[in-house]
């Protein structure tokens, strides 16, 4: 399980990274594994506002169909359209080739947890 | 809430990582370490996927009217089947809806077997012991002694060949051979839920765990439950509680084809007949996205732009894309424009036929 340093977390298991104005999203390492085989990725639409907290992606795996939430606020600048043709990269590199959105930042953020304090959370 | 019950390879399942979760009243695996998707390629692939189904029932039907009996509390005509041979079948309510779908095994004259649904194990053991009352047969539920392993695959009899004392060659499809493994009686039938050439066993518990473990020092490997679902909903065949029920009828379900009107009486023969005549309240159909997406169980599907019913079983194929058998509306089955709703949004999608990949069988 690999939890990456320079990343936030939010206790639904989704990642951010925070650069500037630009926040990217991703689903943890947790997530993926226990989501099992992600077969399908539906992106959001670049221009969409979304609040914190949204759903604002789907990771379908095998069996499941998981909503993904918005660690931050934010329009919609970038989806990983990689995605569509390769949804296994959510599973086989979650924290770079799986991103899923870029967001540029606007109001609003869920609670997030630095690397540590997501690692007491995941053993919690 | 009742306490889920363990097969005898509950511990091999947890040895080797299995994802354990509740199944028709069982603990089972989902999927082991490599996951659902390297499981499902490696049967579809040419491997030998293992797959422990003990959950399932086995009925053992005995005696003179053993015939006769199941003549009328199944569908199929058990007269067409000679010793050795199996065949689908169905045993159905007096409204002619389904109780169960089953194989039956001829063992001999009069002696049959028969495999049932884990989920409707109960029901269909108290139905049948009640019907059996009017006959000289026994009815002796066995499932609880009984292990029943698949091998799936085209690896399959390899695989199996070396724990057996006769030549499974012979053995064709829908046809089963009393056997024995490490000395111990055994039934192998080359049946299966896959579209894979492979092999059904039922041993005894006392060996099961033994024979699994032998399996997979042949190069089989564990197969989930997940998985299990992919590659019979590829091939289109039906599941209990998803295709059929206790609210359809064959008519409905496309099992004419078990379902012998001809034979003389049975359960629920008046009553299918008369659906037959007046035709399918709804009829399943097998459809293929051509947008994007995954069909899944109970999503609408809508024919010129009206609901008209929904997917029963979906799934992404690696094959085939996102593929669905669904009921629809009668007047729809042929004609209209096809879509599937997925989180609110139309999905296009069109009628294909099954199965949805290539079967392998031997035929």
């Amino acid at each position: 399980m690999t939890i990456p340093a320079d990343l936030k977390y939010t206790k639904d298991h989704e990642w951010v990274r925070i650069e500037g104005d630009t926040a990217t999203f991703g689903i943890t390492d947790h997530a993926q594994e226990a989501l099992g085989d992600i077969v399908f990725v539906e992106l959001p639409e670049i221009g969409r506002t979304i609040d914190a907290g949204e759903a604002y992606a789907v990771v379908e795996s095998v069996k499941a169909v998981s909503d993904v939430y918005a660690p931050v606020g934010g329009e919609i600048t970038e989806v990983n359209n990689e995605l569509e043709s390769e949804p296994e990269l959510v599973n086989t590199d979650s924290y770079g080739a799986g991103w899923i959105a870029k967001v540029r930042i606007g109001a609003g953020q869920v609670e997030l947890l630095n690397d540590d304090e997501y690692t007491t959370f995941l053993e919690e | 809430m009742t306490e889920l019950l363990k097969t005898p390879l509950f511990d091999e399942h947890v040895a080797l990582n299995g994802k354990i979760v509740p199944f028709a009243g069982y603990e089972m695996p989902v999927q082991y370490a490599n996951g659902a998707l390297r499981e499902y390629r490696f049967v579809r692939e040419g491997g030998a996927g293992l797959f422990d189904i003990s959950h399932m029932g086995q009925v053992r039907v005995s005696g003179p009217d053993a015939l006769a009996f199941l003549q009328y509390v199944t569908t199929n005509d058990v007269s067409k089947l000679a010793a050795g041979q199996v065949h689908y079948s169905a045993l159905l309510n007096e409204s002619g809806t389904f109780i169960d779908d089953i194989t039956t095994y001829k063992i001999n004259d009069t002696a049959y077997y028969l495999c049932i649904n884990a989920a409707n194990r109960h029901k269909d053991v108290a139905h049948l012991q009640q019907q059996a009352a009017a006959f000289d047969v026994c009815v002796a539920d066995e499932s609880d002694a009984t292990t029943l392993l698949a091998l799936q695959g085209s690896a399959a009899q390899t695989a199996l060949q070396p724990l057996v004392d006769s030549n499974l060659e012979p053995i064709g499809y829908y046809k089963f051979a009393q056997v024995h493994i490490n000395g111990t009686p055994a039934i192998v039938s080359r049946t299966g839920y896959t579209g894979e050439d492979g092999f059904e066993i039922y041993i005894p518990n006392a060996i099961a765990v033994d024979v699994w473990k032998l399996l997979l020092t042949n190069g089989a490997q564990p197969i989930g439950l997940a998985a299990r679902d992919m590659l019979r909903t590829e091939m289109g065949y039906a599941l209990y509680g998803h295709e059929i029920s206790d609210a359809v009828t064959p008519v409905e379900a496309k099992l004419m084809w078990i379902t012998k009107l001809d034979k003389g009486n049975f359960i629920g023969r008046a009553a299918v007949a008369e659906r037959k005549n007046a035709g399918p309240q709804k009829r399943l159909i097998a459809l293929k996205l051509t947008g994007r997406g995954i069909p899944r169980e109970h999503y609408p599907v809508f024919a010129d732009g009206a609901l008209s019913g929904e997917i029963t079983s979906g799934m992404h194929s690696p094959i085939a894309g996102g593929v669905a058998l669904a009921y629809v509306k009668p007047e729809h089955a042929d004609s209209g424009a096809l879509s599937v709703e997925i989180r609110g949004r139309q999905i296009p999608a069109e009628r294909t036929t099954l199965p949805f990949v290539r079967s392998n069988v031997r035929r």
